[in-house]
This record gives structure tokens, C-alpha cells and sequence, in this order.
């Protein structure tokens, strides 16, 4: 322990240099983690944090809330179904807003019944109950919105006031707003003057007692070719545009993640290479290849100890940041479970240096020799 | 070859002094020394007494703090470090104690090193790399890695090495230091015949009394003065 | 020069390593790269295809087309503003379309345009009923002729002919008459129907007379503010995500190329340490600094070069072996260049932080003791 840290005191530049590089890894790797989680949620938290256990789109729709339309013919055949319980409306649009005089886009979510697409825990205050009142996501979009605060539909000036907050409930990193129907009615006529008055996008269902989600599921699809239901969690996870997300980062993870073995494993074989001489000294006058070993791995994991300290460091004030209605957040899982692995992979990427470290042979000693040509 | 009519080297009253004040050590005091265009000289002493300190002013590689040292002529008294290395490529060799042939490069590379780091005409060095493989006896080595060769063969790319420059002072550190008796004599009887057969001069530094009969003449220095 | 290369290509071992952690970096700024290319490029083609030089949406459309509406009165006062020679009016409908073949719940995801002005690589507007399909649809199972009913109403549309990369939103786009577009979208968006005469934007052509930043303005003063007109590179920017992409990307690309920086820094160093004892002799026989740091600078960019290569290659293959249209992803020879040059650039300036030692190597240690 002694020899390791003296070493690494002696030669700050060159460890200090690995665990800068260490550290720099952690803190994209840790970025990126949170980055991915906030795109998802921002897109899709919405639809985990909505009522309905049970979500039917139109076919067409192709898992898309904004692209989907039930026809009332549609609407009908799904309601026939027997493993259906309850079923209600859900109607989802973003509209251009005002809010404070400033412009932005809100998504209003319009549900039927309460259990069947309202939120389903507030943060603060209550459900909506007159027209012109919303819950309203606490992330999504570049505006907080707290109780009490009002927002204009443009351009024809229906106004909406905030009478709850929903964590984190948010649809296409826009503000997201859960509105009553008839709500959602008068915005849709104050957005567009043409409008007929609009359809459901999606029916939320909540299965007939006895029935799992995924039995209401099945049945609804055999009943009707024109209906794509889905569970709650399928409708988030086969969002399009969510498995690419997913996709994308583990690619990137790998890519990350195999560098800082990597590059702990070619930095310990090279400075092992280098200070043959003086371990051949060591263990010719006597120090066990086992404690040359041991003194090696405390090495490797002060170094990966160390960068996963800065990674995180730089990590921490990032990870609360706002990217154009993204909400970042400190994940404490993904900061556990990377530490885990990069400290896994970075002993066993020095194992290598120590297995040249106890092939040493302490005769090369009496010859001038290391491990060198 | 025409015979050298200017001295080698001329150091007159050359001091080496590291440190200052009450830390102050001197390596070299005083030293003066003529080495004539042909000749050459054996630097015998033990072990701190200054012989590689002025070894390396000769050589350009260390500056003197005080006198004057002129090799082949050109006056290196107060040349700068740019100058003293473009003057080492041109002017001098050197064979080191413990070879130091570069790992990598095979004998010829070894020697067409010197082009590389100096004049740069790679048409005459290669000729001349080759010319002076075959006059050592390494011709047919010439791409063997210094890891294929022998002990005295290795020794011999280094002269070679020393020589590709033309040289007018060759500088030998403890040539024959790491080597048994019989190696050494030989080393020393190659050496006796290059640096004679061209003319050059050169100053071989040993501790070793047992070679110099194969040097013109012995020089002895102790505690960095040297002997009248 | 030569002895840094006679040391690659006769000690490669040593250099094998760092070569794969940079052949890694290197794939990194490349995926990293052709994925931010191709998000952009799919969510912006339809625009910059668009051969006008300003798109007008509606003031509180917030730059979205879906939610823009131009009737024919402010229509015809953008057109009246000096420096304007043409207006035309565009509308998008996102529906999925029944490809014949396909599944009943096997849709393509499409944009369907209606256009006057034809953006590049689209000819005119076809006749009612026809459209002009993207390429990219091919790999939905779209051909040339086949009858696409889109959305609910299965509203039917011919396709007449090809274009390339005019996608929006990710979407392949259908590029049809006016009159093809309100059919579509009054049969399937009763909530977004529009009347006759009525576009959702326009697409200016100037004449050259006026700036266009300032054709803009002065067709937004013209509408006494109902109007929010941006030049076709504004518009893109505008597009959700477009410039929070950017950023974002190009600070993570950034980070990784100092990570490269680090890399080569820490390797070289050690590297150099290792050679301060060949770096001696060969300052004994006569070699000068500049000699000895630009061998090392060679090798540093040989080892870069040997990476872009081999990570350019796995890229490209990742690129193939990626079915169209399963991630965004989109390999450009710029967006290599780009990633070589950065690489470059990182290998060189981490080669700096060796400079330090090779100048202060003594030639004098090469001489006296044992080495």
C-alpha cells in the first residue's frame, strides 16, 4: 500500500493525467445515461404517469397520440368487447400558447373520466373540475408552471388556469397540461376557427374485473383490425422514436464503456513495463509477487476511484440542468451501477500487467535485466 | 588520406564546476591538453576523477565553464547548445560505454542514423555506411538487429557509427568496460587500426591499465586535475 | 523522421494499444456524428429542399406548420410586398399510409405535402390524386404506381414518380397537389380541416431587390404582425429539437475529442519517458530537438490516421448493416473529414505535452554511466 501510493505521488503528472482521462469517460458516460432517461421521459413520461392501464390507438395512429384518431364506429367495436370494464375518451393536441406574453407550445391531454387518463398522483394541488382548469407537468417544456398561473391558447384566447401539478408528466418535451374534455374542446375551436368538433386520439381502458391488461389487450386487437391497444407501459416503451432513443445510447455506452478499460489497461502494462527494473530489485531482495500484485491493484482502483470522483463532480451540476425542455436528473442507480462496472473492468483490464508482474524472475536482477529486450 | 596537420584538440586551462558557493564541486580544474590530428591518446583514471567530464567538453556535449577548448580547428569555447549539437554532427564521434545502439534499426540503419540527424544526403551516407560495414567486417550483417549480433560485433557497429560523419576527433567512453580480457584486446586492436589506417584522432577513456599499449600515448587525471 | 517510422512498423506492439483506444474514439465521433446528421437531416429535409428563399407561417404558430394558418387575404398582401416575385402555399398532413402488401397493422409513417412552388429534385405538382413519393419509403414497400389509402379514411393516393431526402419529422414525405392535401386532410383531420384557398404556410420566392432578413421583417410589418416570417435556414433552426440537438451533440463530440487529447498526452508521455535514453544518444551524435519531437509527432499522427481508418471502416459497415430506417443515422464524407481532422488536430496537441521532456533531455547522459 505504502510503495503504491508513494508511486502515484512521485509521478502525479502521468496519473493524474489517467485519472483526468478516467474521469472524463465517467462524466459522459454518466451525462449521457441521464440524458437518454430525460429524452425518454420528456417524450413519453406522460403516458406512465396517465390513469388508463389499458391505451387503444387507432391503427393508423402507428403509436403516435398526436397521429392517432377513434372514429366513433371504432369506438363502438372497442366498447363491445367483453374484457373491457370501463372505457372513456382521451384527447391529446399542442397548441401555440401565451403564457406571461411569451410564446410556446403546450400539449393539452383531455381525458373523459378520473381514473381513465387523469394523473395519477399530484404533486400539489387538485384535478381540474370547471372548464378552463389543468393540471399541469411540473417538467416539459421551458416553463415551471405553478398553481395559479394562467396560460392563453393562441390564437383564439381561450385561457387556462394551473390547479395541480403532475411530476415529471410531460408529452413531446413540450408543457403538458390535463384538461377535462370540454376543455379541450373550446381549445381546439380557439385554435383553429375551421375545426369540426374533434375526435378522441385514444380510448383509455381499464379491463373488466378478472381480466389482466394484456387479456383487455389481446381482445381488443382480435376484435377490430382497425384498434392497436396497448398496456400503459408498451405504449411508452413503442412510442416511436423511444427504442431508437434506446438503441442510439447503448451504442454509445459500449463505445464509452470499452474505452476506459481500456485505457487503464495500456497505461498499467506500459509503467509495469517501465519499472521492471525496479520490481525485479524488490523481489529479488525479498517482497512477495503477491504484494507487488496487491500494491498494482490498489493502484488501479485509487485511479478508477479517483476519475469516478471527478466524473461525478462534473457530473453532479450538469445533471440538473434543463436542455430545451428536457428535465436532467442526478440518477443515484446509474451512478451506483456505472461505479460497479468500470471498477470490475478496470482490475480485470490490469490483470494483464499482473500477470508480468509475478512472472518476474528474480535472477534477471543479478543480470541488470527487467522485464525489457 | 592526407595526414591532419592542425591538433585534434587543444583545451587550454578548461574548468568544470557544478553548484556554486560553499556547494561548489569541481570536476575538471585547469586541464590542458593537445591532441595531435592523428594520435591517440588513452585518459586513464579511477572512477569520479573527471575523465568523462573532460571527455564530454572535448566531445561538445558539455560546455566548459572556463577556458578554451578548439577540436579540428573550430573554436566550441562559447558556442550555444544549437551550435555545440550541429558541431557534434559534423565533427565529432562518439562510442558510449554501454554501446547504445539504437534497438530497432538494423546495423546499416544504425549508422545512417547520423545522416539522419545531421547532414541529410542520403545517397552518399548509404554509400558510405556500406563502405565502412565492409571495412569493420559486418557486411554481411548489415541488416541484422543489434539483438542478433554479438557483443564485439555490436562494438564494431558503433565505430562504424562514430566514423560516418568524417569525424576529426573520435571519442571512446570505457570501451572495453563489460568485456572479458581477451574481447577487450580485441576491441582495443580494432580500434588501434580504424582510427590509425584513417588517421583520426581519438581519446579513449579507461580505468583500465592493461590497454593502453594499444594508444600512442597515456594521459592520467585524478580528482579532475591532470597529471604533468 | 525515418527511424519514427522504422520504430512503428518494427515495435508495433507498443503502439497497438493506444492505436485501438483511438480506432474507439474514433468510431465514437463518427456514430455520435452520423447520428446528429441524420436526426437533423430527417427532420429538416422538406425544408431545405424548398427552392423559395422564406417560409411565412402564422404569428402564433410558433413555427409549426401543423399549427400555421394562411388564408387568401394575407396571402395576397404577402405577395403585394416589394421584393416578393412568387408566393406559394404548403400544408403537411402526418398519417400513416396501407401499402399494398403489407399487413393490415403494418402502415408507413408519411408526410404528405401540398405544394405549389416544387422544391429541388420535385417536379410540379402532379395531378389531384397523385403524388410524389421519397425514396426512403421504398423500404416500406412503396413502388412506382401503387394506390396508398392514408389515414382512417384510407383516403387513396397514386404514386406517380421518386425524389430523394426531402423527409420531415423523420417521416418519408408524399409531395401532391393543393387540392390532394385538403382532400386528405378534411376526410382525416376533422379537428385541423382546412378551406379551400387556405394553406397552412408560404413559401416565398424574393427577387433579390431586398435582403431576405429584411424581406421578412418587412412582410411581417405588411401583415401588421399576423404574420412570423423566417428565412428557410431560420426555419430549420426553428424545427423542435433541431438546435437543442446541436448543442447538445456537438458539446458531448467535444468532450470526446479532449478525451483523445488526453489520451495521446498520457501515451506519448510515457512513451517518451521510456526513450529518454535513445533520445540522448541521438542528441550525442548530433541531433537537434526539433528532430527528435517532430518523429514523435509523425508517429502520433501515423497511429491517429491508422485509427480514423479502421474506425471509418467499422463505421461505414455499421452504416450497412443498420436497416434504413431503424435509426437516424447518416454518414457523410464531411462528417468524416470533420471527424479525421479533429482527431488529428487532438493527436497533435497532445503530443505538446511531450514537448517539455524532448527539449530537456541532456546529451550528456548518454555518455559515463551505465545506462
Amino acid at each position: 500500500m505504502f510503495l503504491a501510493l508513494k508511486e502515484m505521488n512521485r509521478a502525479k503528472a502521468r496519473f493524474g493525467g489517467l485519472m483526468a482521462a478516467v474521469g472524463l469517460l465517467v462524466f459522459l458516460i454518466l451525462f449521457q445515461q441521464t440524458l437518454q432517461n430525460g429524452l425518454i421521459d420528456a417524450f413519453v413520461g406522460g403516458i406512465e404517469k396517465q390513469s388508463a392501464p389499458v391505451l387503444v390507438y387507432s391503427v393508423d395512429g402507428q403509436r403516435t397520440l398526436q397521429s392517432s384518431v377513434i372514429t366513433p364506429e371504432l369506438q363502438a367495436a372497442v366498447e363491445a368487447v367483453p374484457e373491457i370494464g370501463r372505457s372513456a375518451p382521451i384527447g391529446i393536441g399542442t397548441f401555440s400558447t401565451t403564457t406571461d406574453g411569451a410564446l410556446s407550445s403546450a400539449t393539452l391531454f383531455a381525458y373523459t373520466e378520473v381514473g381513465l387518463g387523469s394523473p395519477t398522483t399530484l404533486a400539489e394541488g387538485r384535478l381540474p373540475e370547471a372548464a378552463g382548469e389543468a393540471v399541469a407537468s411540473t417538467t416539459g417544456g421551458e416553463i415551471a408552471y405553478a398553481v395559479g398561473d394562467t396560460l392563453v391558447i393562441e390564437p383564439g384566447g381561450e385561457e387556462l388556469t394551473v390547479v395541480g401539478l403532475a411530476e415529471e408528466a410531460a408529452l413531446f418535451a413540450t408543457s403538458t397540461m390535463y384538461v377535462t374534455w370540454p376543455t379541450y374542446e373550446s381549445a381546439v375551436a380557439s385554435s383553429n376557427p375551421d375545426a369540426r368538433a374533434p375526435l378522441p386520439s385514444v380510448l383509455g381502458i381499464e379491463p373488466a374485473a378478472g381480466v389482466t391488461a394484456e387479456g383487455a389487450v389481446a381482445a381488443v386487437n382480435a376484435a377490430s383490425l382497425d384498434a392497436d391497444a396497448l398496456t400503459r407501459q408498451q405504449a411508452a416503451d413503442e412510442t416511436p422514436g423511444v427504442a431508437q432513443i434506446k438503441q442510439s445510447f447503448q451504442i454509445i455506452f459500449l463505445l464509452y464503456g470499452l474505452v476506459v478499460p481500456f485505457v487503464t489497461g495500456l497505461f498499467f502494462l506500459i509503467i509495469t513495463f517501465q519499472k521492471a527494473g525496479s520490481l525485479t530489485l524488490l523481489h529479488a531482495i525479498g517482497a512477495p509477487s503477491k504484494r507487488l500484485v496487491a500494491a498494482l491493484l490498489v493502484q488501479v482502483v485509487a485511479v478508477i476511484g479517483v476519475g469516478l470522483a471527478i466524473g461525478i463532480a462534473l457530473y453532479a451540476p450538469v445533471a440538473n440542468a434543463d436542455i430545451g425542455g428536457i428535465a436532467l436528473r442526478f440518477q443515484t442507480t446509474a451512478v451506483i451501477g456505472w461505479s460497479v462496472l468500470l471498477l470490475v473492468l478496470g482490475v480485470l483490464s490490469a490483470l494483464l500487467s499482473a500477470k508480468r508482474v509475478l512472472a518476474i524472475d528474480p535472477i534477471d536482477a543479478m543480470h541488470g535485466q527487467g522485464l525489457g529486450t | 588520406m592526407t595526414v591532419a596537420t592542425d591538433p585534434a584538440l587543444v583545451m587550454k586551462a578548461v574548468r568544470k564546476v557544478y553548484g556554486d558557493g560553499d556547494d561548489e564541486v569541481v570536476a575538471l580544474d585547469h586541464a590542458t591538453l593537445t591532441v595531435a590530428g592523428d594520435e591517440i591518446v588513452a585518459l586513464v583514471g579511477p572512477s569520479g576523477s573527471g575523465k568523462t567530464t573532460l571527455c564530454s567538453i572535448a566531445g561538445g556535449i558539455l560546455s566548459a565553464t572556463e577556458g578554451t577548448v578548439v577540436v579540428g580547428g573550430q573554436d566550441i569555447s562559447g558556442m550555444q547548445a544549437k551550435q555545440l549539437t550541429s558541431f557534434r554532427a559534423s565533427t565529432v564521434g562518439f562510442v558510449f560505454q554501454s554501446v547504445n545502439l539504437v534497438p530497432f534499426l538494423t546495423a546499416r540503419e544504425n549508422l545512417l542514423v547520423v545522416d539522419e540527424m545531421g547532414q541529410r544526403n542520403r545517397k552518399v551516407a548509404r554509400a558510405r555506411a556500406d563502405q565502412l560495414l565492409d571495412e569493420l567486417g559486418l557486411a554481411d550483417r548489415a541488416n541484422n538487429l543489434p539483438g542478433q549480433l554479438s557483443g564485439g560485433q555490436r562494438q564494431r557497429v558503433a565505430i562504424g557509427r562514430s566514423l560516418m560523419n568524417d569525424p576529426k576527433l573520435v571519442l571512446f567512453d570505457e570501451p572495453t568496460s563489460a568485456l572479458d580480457t581477451k574481447l577487450g584486446e580485441q576491441v582495443m586492436e580494432l580500434i588501434r587500426s580504424e582510427m590509425a589506417s584513417r588517421g583520426i584522432a581519438a581519446i579513449v577513456v579507461t580505468h583500465d591499465e592493461r590497454m593502453t599499449h594499444y594508444c600512442d600515448r597515456t594521459v592520467h587525471i585524478v580528482d579532475g586535475v591532470l597529471a604533468a | 523522421m525515418r527511424i519514427a517510422l522504422l520504430e512503428l512498423r518494427r515495435r508495433p506492439g507498443r503502439f497497438v494499444t493506444a492505436s485501438i483506444i483511438l480506432t474507439l474514439i474514433a468510431l465514437l465521433l463518427l456514430f455520435l456524428g452520423g447520428l446528429l446528421d441524420g436526426l437533423i437531416n430527417t427532420s429538416t429535409a422538406a425544408l431545405r429542399a424548398q427552392r423559395g428563399d422564406l417560409i411565412v407561417y402564422s404569428s402564433t404558430s410558433e413555427s409549426s406548420f401543423v399549427r400555421s394558418r394562411i388564408d387568401p387575404s394575407l396571402r395576397q398582401t404577402v405577395a403585394a410586398v416589394p421584393g416578393v416575385t412568387e408566393v406559394g402555399g404548403i400544408g403537411v398532413a402526418q398519417l400513416g399510409a396501407r401499402v399494398p402488401g403489407n399487413g393490415p397493422r403494418d402502415l408507413a409513417d408519411v408526410a404528405l405535402f401540398g405544394y405549389e412552388i416544387p422544391p429541388t429534385a420535385v417536379d410540379e405538382p402532379p395531378a389531384d390524386g397523385e403524388v410524389i413519393a421519397d425514396e426512403v419509403l421504398k423500404s416500406d414497400g412503396v413502388e412506382q404506381g401503387m394506390v396508398l389509402e392514408l389515414g382512417p379514411a384510407r383516403t387513396p393516393v397514386t404514386v406517380v414518380g421518386f425524389t430523394t431526402d426531402t423527409s420531415f419529422n423523420g417521416q418519408g414525405s408524399l409531395w401532391g397537389s393543393a387540392a390532394t392535401w385538403r382532400d386528405v386532410q378534411n376526410a382525416n383531420r376533422p379537428d385541423a380541416a382546412v378551406a379551400d384557398g387556405v394553406f397552412q404556410s408560404l413559401v416565398v420566392v424574393a427577387d433579390g431587390s431586398v435582403a431576405p432578413g429584411k424581406l421578412a421583417a418587412d412582410i411581417d410589418a405588411a401583415t401588421a404582425g399576423a404574420t412570423d416570417t423566417l428565412t428557410i435556414t431560420a426555419a430549420i433552426d426553428a424545427i423542435p429539437g433541431v438546435t437543442e440537438q446541436r448543442g447538445v451533440f456537438n458539446q458531448i463530440l467535444g468532450v470526446t475529442v479532449l478525451i483523445a487529447v488526453v489520451v495521446v498526452a498520457l501515451f506519448f508521455a510515457l512513451l517518451t519517458v521510456e526513450r529518454t535514453g535513445l533520445y540522448g544518444v541521438l542528441k550525442a551524435i548530433g541531433g537537434r530537438s526539433r528532430t527528435l519531437f517532430g518523429g514523435l509527432v509523425l508517429q502520433a499522427v501515423v497511429v491517429t490516421l491508422i485509427a480514423a481508418a479502421i474506425g471509418g471502416g467499422l463505421a461505414l459497415l455499421l452504416d450497412v448493416a443498420i436497416p434504413p430506417g431503424a435509426l437516424p443515422f447518416d454518414l457523410s464524407v464531411g462528417r468524416i473529414v470533420l471527424s479525421v481532422l479533429l482527431l488529428l488536430f487532438a493527436a497533435v496537441i497532445g503530443c505538446a505535452f511531450s514537448l517539455r521532456r524532448v527539449l530537456r533531455v541532456d546529451p550528456a547522459s548518454a555518455i559515463g554511466s551505465a545506462s
